[in-house]
């Protein structure tokens, strides 16, 4: 198990690259310039007295068509706050009832290549990971963070919901793209991110033998000739490089005996936080297994949106 | 054994004997690595439907113990992890509708627990209980390893998977199954659960009328109905404000009826025992297959 020591003296070799802000510039353009085409279809099977249950679409990039779980309150006539929830890598985007009694919206991103977004983009799992490495502009995590990006987009279009209460949350790789959009969209007012993925990829692939990060470690041992250009794409899509340009309050959780997201490498995104930020450290926890945090993230998310006082 | 649980296991065999099991595999150059080779396996299932697993075996020695990862509630099986995967061969099956087994239906999740299930014949949960039987055999006649003895582990669904293939395939030495799925029992309908149990609420809220068919069809696969045929031990892991896959009553009631059961409750979050429990599981399991 990773001491707090451990992590505090842990140096990741991630560098930041000198255009990273102008790729991301040029990536955000390019979405701006698709047309969102929302398509909201009521789900009356998961809709219940407290929450309306709606399957959306709406295009992200490359014009690929990308569907979500939206519950809206069925009490009260808005505008709500909102929470965005990004999915892990392979668990399936939840269908967030539980927020609705509490006059919460939550939008539920199934991002390419998840089961109801791959008709286009299907890479699978494993292979999400590894799939269009060969450049920064092929990588697939170009579209699967625009799919994010775009999902506030569409939360923004929406006039039943506060645009001023935007919070972000999920957990392993929803914890990484709960960073990497929250930095990309400043409308997101705070967020939780839980045993974050996409941290300290040179680091996090050699750490451990478990997946997903070890299908890098496959490529590099299949395409030993394109490791240096698979780790500088994996530069910009690093959440560490991301960190610094977050505004918003966020809470990092880091399991201590965490084997498939090292807990370094979280706390190296946590470390290069520069906003308000919070640390939970579960000890005697694996990935995704905190006892604890799924509490502490409702608590702490209750007192952002401002239902009550949060909890220490 | 009800009557009507007794009838459907039956058919159930039937219907796997109906087709050969076909066991095709390849080796992932990918994915196999200097203490393993990996190996996507193809086999044939109940209505001919063509199966995937990942298979990892050990490079050298052998013959070797087997554990049978079996799979979550979710579309996508994992690849092969586990810290003994280099003292043991390791499947991780997957179900019809799962991901690389969805030629012919893609299941949704939410959906899959519903999907079907206005009749018998046409509820697609009755035959993800024979897939999982069908990977057991398929991993016994493949030729690629030598085996000795075969555990069966999984959590939710898959709990419920390595329950019933225990209880129905002999070769089984040791299951250890955390929360397994309540699918079919009573309490699957009570009012308020989570996903994926609350599915069945979701249906019946909508369609009222069917609830006795729904009761029909989901209860031959009550694991109370074969808990008492398994002779393998048992590891169980329950917790206490589960509320979606495994309620405590029905953990509680499926750990008395197993004849060699080691049942534990933890206090956690709601899913069981979380990463202490992941540690005993993996001591138990290494004990039981003698690679301690």
């Amino acid at each position: 198990m990773a001491t707090q020591q451990d992590l505090e003296s842990f140096i990741t070799e991630v560098t930041c690259p000198d255009d990273f802000d102008d790729f991301w510039s040029v990536t955000l353009d390019q979405l701006s310039r698709i047309s969102l085409k929302p398509v909201i279809t009521a789900d009356p099977m998961r809709s219940n007295d407290d929450v309306h249950v709606f399957n959306v679409t709406y295009l992200s990039l490359g014009g690929l068509e990308i569907s979500a779980w939206y519950c809206l309150p069925a009490h009260g006539s808005g505008p709500f706050p909102i929470i965005v929830n990004f999915p892990g890598y392979k668990s399936e985007p939840p269908v967030r009832r539980d927020w609705g009694k509490k006059g919460v919206a939550v939008l539920s991103v199934a991002v390419r290549g998840k089961l109801k977004s791959s008709g286009e983009f299907n890479p699978g799992y494993p292979g999400l990971l590894t799939a269009g490495l060969e450049s920064k502009e092929t990588y697939g995590y170009r579209g699967v963070i625009a799919d994010c990006v775009r999902g506030v987009d569409f939360i923004r279009s929406r006039p039943e919901i506060d645009p001023e209460r935007i919070y972000a949350c999920g957990s392993s790789q929803g914890g990484g793209l709960t960073l990497i959009t929250s930095a990309l969209r400043p409308e997101i007012k705070a967020g939780v991110a839980g045993y974050p993925f996409l941290c300290c990829y040179p680091e996090a692939m050699t750490m451990f033998r478990s997946y997903p990060y070890d299908e890098l470690a496959c490529y590099a041992r299949a395409y030993p000739g394109e490791k240096e250009g698979m780790l500088d794409t994996l530069r910009y899509y690093d959440a560490v490089n991301f960190a610094p340009r977050i505004k918003c309050p966020m809470v990092v959780g880091i399991a201590l005996d965490d084997e498939v997201c090292p807990p370094e490498t979280s706390y190296a995104a946590y470390s290069a936080l520069t906003g308000h930020k919070e640390l939970w450290l579960f000890p005697n926890s694996g990935h995704g297994n905190a006892h604890e945090y799924p509490g502490q993230e409702r608590a702490w998310l209750e007192g952002q949106i401002g239902l009550k006082a949060a909890v220490a | 054994m009800t009557t009507s649980a007794d009838n459907y296991w039956q058919e159930t065999e039937a219907a796997l004997a109906e087709f050969p099991v076909d066991v095709r595999l390849h080796r992932d150059d990918f994915y196999s690595q200097s203490d393993w080779d990996v190996y996507q396996m193809r086999y044939t299932s109940a209505d001919g439907f063509r199966l995937f697993a990942w298979l990892s075996v050990p490079k050298s020695g052998g013959p070797f113990p087997a554990i049978v990862r079996m799979p979550d509630y979710g579309s996508v099986q994992d690849i092969v992890y586990t810290p003994l995967r280099e003292r043991a061969v390791v499947m991780n099956p997957t179900f019809r509708g799962q991901r690389r087994s969805d030629q012919v239906i893609q299941a949704q999740f939410p959906g899959l627990l519903t999907e079907g299930i206005e009749t018998a014949e046409s509820y697609v949960m009755r035959r993800v209980f024979a897939d999982l039987l069908r990977g057991i055999d398929a991993l016994s006649v493949q030729g690629q390893a030598q085996l000795r003895e075969i555990a069966l582990i999984g959590s939710g669904l898959g709990g419920a998977l390595a329950l019933a293939g225990a209880a129905r395939r002999r070769s089984v030495i040791a299951v250890a199954a955390n929360t397994p799925l309540a699918l079919g029992n009573p309490v699957s309908f009570d009012p308020g659960l989570g996903y994926p149990l609350a599915e069945l609420d979701d249906y019946l809220r909508l369609y009222p009328t069917r609830r006795e068919t729904v009761v029909q069809n989901t209860g031959d696969l009550d694991l109370l109905n074969v808990a008492d045929k398994i002779t393998a031990p048992v590891l169980l892991s329950v917790g206490i404000n589960d509320t979606s896959t495994c309620p405590l009553a029905f953990g509680e009631q499926l750990a008395a009826k197993i004849p060699d059961c080691d049942l534990r409750v933890y206090h956690g979050a709601a899913e069981g025992g979380g990463h202490e429990h992941a540690q005993i599981q993996l001591s138990w399991l290494a004990d039981k297959l003698g690679i301690g």
